[in-house]
């Protein structure tokens, strides 16, 4: 019988250590199944929430306060908020990764899918905080001019809701910003572990 | 008899590949819990999968291309909290030395070292070697990772160099 190589050798020690044999039953994978099939229900369910309270927040304004600018803020707030719960629908990821596709294809969906997360943070006024500017700007003028107040009070609290609100968008653009920077690390990563 | 189920062609799998699968964890996570962890993760991808299978590969192939992505998307998601950089073949080849074999004393040592080198390959390479070391040949390899064969026996070749320099001496000891 002609001796092994070494080569042979290693790949029958590999072969031949010990293992734990692991087994999972059918009641095992189905309550793991139905974990991360809850996991990714409550991901999509946390985003729909916020958009949720918006409408019932300035639903209840449209009735509460009066003036017919505050009352169109107020329907335009609500319609922004539609849009952006629309947005989060088209935008969120229900695909599966390729189960048993080669792994380029397997690295590409992984790499296609942090490019679109990469490029809706990018592009976060055009589709997030955009749609809920004309109406917030028009409910803040309507409530303002509503204000038993005299003119230079209404201007200045007026002046004062927009800058808390511009500072507001501003730093959720600035942590979209960065969030999108970080995916940009990730995908170079990916780039390099398929060399 | 009509085709399989979901659940007879995971059991099928699990009772034929469980053992090699427990390896091919090993070849992607150090840690004992997160390699326990990866190859729940792979039974369970292993089991969801068998819902699509639709017998254009080998079963073999099949669970193979299975685990090593589900393993791979495992490390992309461990990556992103910070990793160490990961070599190719081509790296572990060039620096290695013509007597880092003697420095192996025992069998269970050059499984270790070996482990500990697939692990900082990347992550088609480590496909190839993983795959090379349970067995398969080059037309089974280039099968299951998707590359030319060609491609498959240039890597053969410089596995089998690695394995030749740094292994060899503990392979020996433990005869």
């Amino acid at each position: 019988m002609p001796s092994e190589t070494p080569q042979d050798q290693i790949r029958n020690a590999w072969q031949q250590q010990p293992v734990e044999n692991v087994a999972m039953s059918l009641e095992d994978l189905r309550r793991r199944a139905g974990k991360f099939q809850r996991r990714i229900w409550w991901r999509n369910a946390r985003e729909y929430v916020a958009v949720a309270v918006v409408v019932v927040v300035f639903g209840y304004y449209i009735k509460a306060i009066p003036g017919p600018l505050a009352r169109a803020g107020s329907l335009l707030t609500i319609a922004g908020a539609l849009y952006v719960a629309y947005q989060l629908h088209r935008r969120a990821s229900s695909e599966d990764a390729p189960a048993a596709a080669a792994f380029e294809d397997c690295l590409n969906f992984h790499r296609h899918g942090l490019e679109r997360q990469r490029d809706a943070l990018r592009s976060v006024w055009s589709w997030y905080l955009g749609p809920l500017v004309p109406g917030l700007a028009v409910f803040i003028a309507g409530t303002a001019i509503a204000e038993p107040l005299a003119v230079r009070y209404r201007l200045l609290s007026g002046a004062l809701m927009f800058a808390i609100v511009g500072v507001v968008f501003w730093l959720v653009a600035k942590l979209n910003q960065i969030g999108a920077r970080k995916l940009q690390s990730q995908i170079d990563a990916l780039s390099v572990l398929g060399q | 008899m009509g085709e399989p189920s979901q659940d007879e062609r995971y059991h099928q799998a699990a009772a034929e590949y469980g053992a090699a699968l427990e390896r091919l964890a090993r070849g992607y996570e150090f840690d004992a819990d997160r390699r326990r962890d990866l190859l729940q993760e792979i039974h369970l991808a292993l089991w969801r999968s068998f819902a699509r299978f639709d017998g254009r590969c080998s079963l073999r192939t099949w669970v193979y291309r299975v685990a090593h992505n589900t393993a791979v998307s495992y490390s992309i998601g461990r990556r992103r909290s910070g990793d160490r950089n990961l070599v190719s073949l081509e790296e572990v080849e060039l620096t290695l030395g013509d007597h880092d074999g003697d420095q192996a004393a025992s069998r269970r040592h050059a499984l270790a070292q070996l482990t500990e080198t697939i692990q900082g390959l990347k992550p088609l390479d480590r496909q190839v070697i993983l795959s090379y070391l349970e067995g398969m040949d080059a037309a089974s390899i280039g099968e299951i990772t998707g590359l030319a064969a060609g491609n498959v026996a240039t890597k053969i070749h410089r596995i089998k160099t690695v394995l030749a320099k740094r292994f060899s001496q503990g392979a020996q000891n433990a005869e």
